[in-house]
């Protein structure tokens, strides 16, 4: 085996900064791989794909450096390699089963359906969550991305065009048409139910 | 197509406010995910205390990003994926 980066670590600092700096990331980089390919099992297969890959590639990883993004990276490409073609598709997914809990940070917008409905009910807190869910799973899947690196996960637009390989003007655009995307269709359910959005 | 309207014609203050509005449009993503300089900032900030229909589509952009943040649940590791993770890469040793 050659050791071109000439910092080879034992197996024993391998494993140890392993845990300490890839592991913390599972719960982040699970719900990604969940979200990309809606399906729990495999979220799974692609979840461990990743962390195989970053485990063989450790020692490219400089030690200090966003982890999260790195491991980000890695499961967009082996999502887009192997994954997607066999991938399942959608509608098959019972969200009550597997989605658990929310962030309990509050909306900070106090206009529009805020406004209009009752949201402290936790039917209500259900219903917009399901409906969240529901509207971007919809989305085509490099739309779902975009959203979820910047709305969930808080990733800047730099690291995500780092992940994704692309310009951060592709970032920005594909944020901003993924986004006009999500509205219409969450105002679509907006005016089923009655509102006025 | 913008600029050769203004061009061919002098400025009123409508013409300059809609440009305005353009501008200030096409920075809502770079406001709402903290992406936008000081004076982009400034520049937003003083546009839409005197723009309804700005500040609203703020609003409007910053509850979307909220619902997305605030509302989505997240999905629940499932207990044994840590352990085969740890097991598949002794394996591979
Ligand atoms: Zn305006």
């Amino acid at each position: 085996m050659s050791d071109q980066t000439g910092k080879q670590l034992s197996k024993e600092e391998k494993d140890a900064r392993f845990e300490a700096e890839l592991l913390p990331v599972l719960d982040p980089l699970y719900n990604f791989a969940y979200r990309l390919t809606l399906d729990e099992d495999d979220a799974n297969d692609l979840v461990q794909e990743t962390y195989l890959k970053a485990y063989r590639f450790f020692d490219y990883f400089e030690q200090g450096t966003n982890a999260k993004a790195w491991l980000f990276r890695i499961l967009k490409n082996s999502f887009i390699n192997e994954f997607r073609k066999k991938s399942k598709q959608p509608a098959k997914v019972d969200y009550s089963e597997v989605e658990g809990y929310y962030n309990t940070d509050d909306v900070e917008g106090e206009s529009g359906v805020a406004t209009t409905t009752d949201m402290r009910t936790e039917s209500v807190q259900d219903l917009i969550g399901d409906e969240v869910a529901s509207a971007l799973n919809a989305l085509p899947v490099d739309f779902r991305t975009v959203i979820i690196l910047c709305d969930l996960e808080g990733f800047t637009y730099e690291e995500m065009a780092k992940i994704l390989d692309i310009p951060i003007g592709t970032v920005r655009s594909r944020l901003h048409r993924a986004r006009n995307s999500l509205k219409e269709k969450l105002e679509k359910y907006a005016k089923s139910m009655g509102y006025n959005s | 197509m913008e600029s050769k309207f203004t061009e061919a014609y002098p400025k009123t203050p409508d013409a300059t406010r809609e440009e305005e509005c353009l501008r200030v449009s096409d920075m809502l993503d770079l406001m709402i995910d903290g992406e936008a300089s000081t004076d982009e900032q400034q520049y937003f900030n003083k546009h839409i205390e005197e723009c309804v229909s700005c500040f609203e589509n703020h609003q409007k952009q910053k509850l979307l990003k909220g619902l997305v943040s605030g509302h989505l649940k997240r999905v629940i590791v499932p207990h044994s994926l840590v352990q085969s993770i740890k097991a598949r890469i002794q394996e591979t040793l």
